[in-house]
């Protein structure tokens, strides 16, 4: 009965043949090497406009990216932006970096913060875009944001924003245990921490491991110097990680951590924000693109409406005041674009339109480096909505931008943030003090630059 | 590649053979019906040249050289495996393994076979209710399992806290540096149980009843037979379960993978070998060292089996 | 005797509450919108009822990428898992009713295979991959899923056990050739091991998370586990633009998990008795 189901010997044949047609199409395919071909423009997130328009692929993850791309898309009928949400940062990063050593499956456009420029332009993974018109939009862009995108005369990437630090902070906490002024220092931060802890009260702030960015922008602002490096030659490096800024900085976390003044807690994890909606942290040192990606989850709205105010970042010497900067991006082109000029153009003009750029600042999603915006009267007097009126931009974020000098990062940037991130897991613990953080970091890295090929100075 | 294109083809043509007419009468001599046997395994062989014998070899040559950032791809010799055994963060992450090892997988044959001790000694509805439950996190990916846990342990909504505040007391969050050892031995201990459960059941249904009787007459108790006659008689089963517990834990990635990022850094980078292997490959584009990291990781598991093989004396069970 | 029971009856209700508590949270968070899910009320029970609007959320985000990740899926679990069955179930019988020159030889490498963690392998294949152009395409996860050396020892002791040589030779005697032999006397008999292997080959395959992870970067190719790892990874990062995105993370683990689950019901009756046959032996 069972045999009369398989009357023939077809089955096995077809098994076979589907078999070999699977190995066959693989073996085959492997011939035809695509290398260099990037993600294909079918399926975009967004709509394409101009089907008969070139089309580029962009990854990138600003939550207004599609209103953004449609801005672009509607502008430009030469060129048309097909657009992904790869993840953001890390996730993004190593997807960019496995492409890489695939030698496909990049986009043509992508997204990056300006620490990790120099970690793929010493890969050869980013094209130059000087010789295609990168330097018609140098005038529109600050000397230090320019800085951070070029080496020499090559320029890497085109900046989009920066992210100013400041401190926000909840008013209601602030009122409720007497903190008239917020603090200008940051030993009158770890005064009112403890005050508001012996009340019973909430965490003063959070220190979280997942913010390495944020420790090194701090580190930096007590006059830390991290690395030393030029493109023009790139097997020499300085590393300078335990030098008494960094110690004092860490040191000085690590206390706060360890006597609960603060939260250990990694950020923008889903018990963060809800910690920052219940008023867990009277504060949060950040930048100044946060309200927007904080907004968007949530924080802000129904009861909590008006409860949010921005200062400036605390200083180690209040007459002396330190800028310090925490993420913003860029837009570059990569190696494997197959047209560079048409990737060029993207890279140039994504997100450098007026609506796109006001839909930005409006949403505080981004804090724009492009001048016209940050002279722009609608911007200057804007009355933040997150900050109940504030004109945070004025009084806060602006200044801060322009006080700011830039920085120079190595090109690891990913293991660097990686070796910190354990580093500062470890001291909030309190398993070990800044000072022991600081060497171990200092010694970790020396070695990795070493196993790279780099000198270290 | 080419071979792989060309020899299912031929496969095919010699093992459907041609019309009946022309074969002859009496079937194929021994000596030609080893060729069939050969034909019959050879698209397996073919996927195993290719996946795993090629990467291995592979992964052995890549092995051998260095590419630095700032500098080009070198010959290296031994160097990457001397470094590998020399390096904190492999070593660390492989004592993580073992150690999850030995606390996880005797916990999930603990589970397991009392489960289906006792699934076998009950019979009815909820039996078989209960059997398919305890089974169903097996059809979870592991991913998925991970996230489900990761919400459940959350400080402010997951029911562990929720229930814990009803007696003004603090749950423990799962996913701290002190804790989280645990938290993936839970996460890992509903994933596989069921599945241990269900192949040590089967086992047990195998067994010859009358062995049962046997001894019942001879006034052993239930828990005497189940002790004395049905544990030994499903060893073999928890060999296979060993083996395979022991390959899947040492090559741990998914869970703390997706765990790390809402466990405040307590998954580090370098948390399991696995992990580690991942991020020097793709976070960090060190693929030599990398595969040095996977290549030894492969030796000390194959290594680790081996040598519980070799300790259980049950050699013949696999090595037929 | 029925004492022993009743208290045999509560450990088995322990352990199916122990072994339900994630699955009925999620089924119960499915039916939350975000308010409910984060508002702090009860995590294991009902607020609301939103699962309607949850799905159709998660069938239209993205212009519906998670249909897209669930086809992915199905095709990676199919094919690799009926790929692997089939060159399994070859294999196996191959073993088992032929004496070749070599056999055990090669029989003992595939033993040895078992014991290789395959995911040392993802990298080095990665590799390789890459260099035949074949990485970010389907095969790159399709291929590889094809080796089941597993399937093979499983396959290879259920046939010994229980297909008779007698019974081959009788076939043969009848003017059976060798394929003919194997279609209709030797596979009705291995169903229960076939059926096993291949449940567990496209388990393996649908839950796989490191292998499309290293080969894949465009997101149009992704199965549902690295999906859904991404879109995990976007709302603890809040960029959900505004939305936020873990009610549709939970309802789609819901539904991902209903294909798989529904399979295991309806072939227990197959696969309860084939997963034992690997431990007989």
């Amino acid at each position: 009965m069972r045999s009369r189901k398989m009357p023939t010997m077809k089955r096995p044949i077809i098994a076979m043949s589907v078999l070999a047609l699977v190995l066959g199409a693989g073996a085959c395919s492997g011939g035809d090497d695509g290398g260099g071909t990037a993600a294909k423009p079918t399926n975009c997130t967004n709509k394409i406009v101009h089907p008969e328009a070139k089309a580029v692929s962009v990854w990138a993850w600003y939550p207004n990216m599609a209103k953004v791309v449609d801005n672009f898309n509607n502008a430009h009928t030469d060129v048309q932006v097909c657009w992904t949400n790869a993840g953001q940062g890390a996730p993004q990063y190593a997807k960019f970096q496995t492409a890489i050593s695939a030698k496909k499956g990049a986009p043509d456009v992508i997204m990056l913060e300006a620490d990790q420029l120099v970690g793929f332009e010493i890969q050869d993974a980013l094209v130059d875009l000087a010789p295609y018109g990168a330097n018609d939009v140098k005038a529109k862009f600050s000397a230090g944001a320019w800085k951070d995108v070029s080496q020499g005369d090559a320029v890497y990437a085109i900046p989009v924003d920066g992210g100013p630090m400041a401190m926000i902070y909840r008013t209601d906490v602030f009122t409720k245990y007497g903190i008239k002024t917020p603090p200008k220092t940051w030993a009158e931060y770890a005064e009112a921490a403890a005050k508001v802890k012996a009340a019973g009260g909430p965490n003063f702030g959070d220190f979280g491991s997942n913010v390495p960015a944020v420790a090194t922008a701090l580190m930096i602002q007590k006059g830390a110097n991290p690395f030393t490096y030029d493109l023009a030659n790139k097997q020499n490096i300085t590393i300078k990680l335990d030098d008494q800024a960094t110690k004092d900085v860490l040191n000085y976390w690590g206390d706060l951590a360890t006597r609960k003044l603060i939260g250990t807690e990694d950020q923008f994890t889903t018990d963060y924000i809800a910690g920052v909606v219940n008023g867990k942290y009277a504060t949060y040192v950040s930048a100044a693109w946060a309200p927007g990606y904080l907004t968007g989850a949530g924080v802000g709205s129904g009861k909590e409406k008006g409860k949010f105010a921005v200062a400036p970042l605390p200083q180690w010497d209040a007459g002396a005041p330190v800028s310090v900067n925490w993420g913003g991006s860029t837009f570059a082109v990569t190696s494997q674009a197959s047209d560079k000029k048409a990737a060029a153009e993207v890279a140039k003009g994504l997100y450098a339109d007026e609506a796109s750029l006001t839909d930005g600042w409006k949403t505080q999603t981004i804090f724009p480096l492009n001048q016209d915006v940050l002279k722009s009267e609608a911007f200057v007097n804007n009355k933040v909505e997150f900050f109940n009126g504030q004109t945070a931009n004025k009084d806060i974020y602006i200044p801060a931008a322009n006080a700011y000098q830039g920085a120079t990062y190595s090109p690891f940037t990913v293991y660097y943030y990686a070796q910190l991130q354990a580093q500062i897991v470890k001291l909030n613990s309190g398993k070990i003090t800044g000072d022991q953080a600081a060497t171990e970091l200092q010694d970790i890295m020396v070695k990795y630059a070493k196993s790279q090929g780099f000198t270290v100075q | 590649m080419a071979v792989i294109r060309s020899t299912p083809p031929a496969a095919l043509r010699d093992s459907t053979g041609v019309p009946r007419a022309t074969a002859p009468p009496r079937r194929r001599s021994p000596a030609r019906r080893g060729a069939v046997g050969w034909l019959f395994i050879l698209p397996f062989l073919v996927v195993f040249a290719v996946f795993l014998v090629a990467p291995l070899l592979y992964a052995g040559y890549l092995s051998l050289y260095t590419k630095g950032l700032a500098t080009g791809t070198t010959f290296a010799g031994i160097d990457n495996y001397t470094r590998a055994f020399t390096d904190p963060s492999f070593l660390k992450g492989l004592w993580l393994v073992l150690r999850f090892s030995l606390v996880v997988i005797p916990l999930q044959m603990i589970v397991a076979l009392v489960a289906a001790l006792v699934l076998d000694e009950v019979t009815g509805r909820l039996a078989r209710f209960s059997r398919l439950m305890i089974f169903l996190p097996y059809a979870v990916p592991a991913v998925l399992g991970a996230l489900m846990w990761g919400f459940l342990y959350s400080p402010s909504f997951g029911p562990l806290e929720q229930i814990s505040s009803l007696f003004n007391v603090q749950a423990p969050f799962l996913l701290s540096q002190g804790n989280i050892f645990y938290g993936l031995l839970n996460v890992v201990t509903w994933q596989w149980s069921g599945y241990y459960m269900v192949i040590i059941y089967a086992a047990l249904k195998s067994i010859d009843s009358s062995i049962y009787e046997a001894a019942r007459i001879d006034g052993a108790s239930s828990r005497q037979i189940a002790l004395r006659i049905k544990v030994p008689m499903v060893s073999s089963a928890f060999v296979l379960i060993l083996v395979f517990s022991l390959i899947g834990t040492l090559q741990f990635f998914a869970e703390p993978q997706i765990l790390g990022p809402i466990a405040n850094g307590s998954v580090t980078p370098d948390y399991t070998p696995n992990i580690y292997a991942f991020n020097l490959a793709f976070a960090y584009a060190q693929f030599n060292y990398a595969s040095a990291i996977s290549f030894a990781l492969g030796f000390v598991v194959f290594l680790a089996v081996a040598i519980f093989m070799v300790a259980t004396r049950k050699r013949g069970s696999i090595f037929t | 005797m029925s004492n022993r029971h009743i208290g045999a009856k509560l450990f088995l209700l322990a352990l199916v509450c122990y072994f339900l508590v994630p699955v009925w949270w999620l089924l119960v968070a499915s039916t939350k919108n975000a308010e409910g899910l984060f508002s702090g009320s009860g995590a294991l029970w009902f607020n609301g009822f939103h699962l309607v609007d949850n799905l159709r959320d998660l069938f239209t985000f993205n212009n519906g990428e998670y249909l897209r990740w669930l086809g992915n899926s199905v095709l990676y679990a199919l094919t690799g898992g009926i790929g692997s069955t089939v060159i399994s179930v070859l294999a196996g019988y191959g073993f088992a009713k032929y004496r070749f020159r070599g056999r055990n030889l090669t029989f003992a490498l595939v033993l040895g295979a078992v014991m290789v963690p395959l995911t040392a392998l993802v990298i080095p294949t990665f590799v390789m991959m890459s260099n035949a152009g074949l990485t970010d395409t389907v095969w790159a996860v399709i291929l590889p899923s094809l080796l089941s050396p597993f399937g093979v020892y499983l396959m290879r002791v259920y046939t010994s056990a229980s297909v008779p040589d007698e019974l081959l030779d009788a076939a043969r005697i009848d003017g059976a050739g060798e394929l003919r032999t194997f279609l209709r006397v030797a596979l009705p008999l291995m169903r229960p091991a076939v059926i096993t292997v291949l449940l567990l080959s496209v388990v393996a395959t649908w839950n796989n998370y490191f292998l499309p992870l290293t080969m894949l970067s465009d997101s149009k190719l992704y199965p549902l586990t690295v999906g859904i790892g991404l879109w995990s990874q976007l709302a603890s990062s809040n960029n959900g633009g505004g939305q936020s995105l873990w009610s549709l993370i939970i309802t789609g683990s819901l539904v991902s998990i209903v294909p798989l689950v529904f399979a295991f019901l309806t072939l227990q009756k197959y696969w309860q008795g084939g997963l034992a046959v690997g431990s007989l032996k």
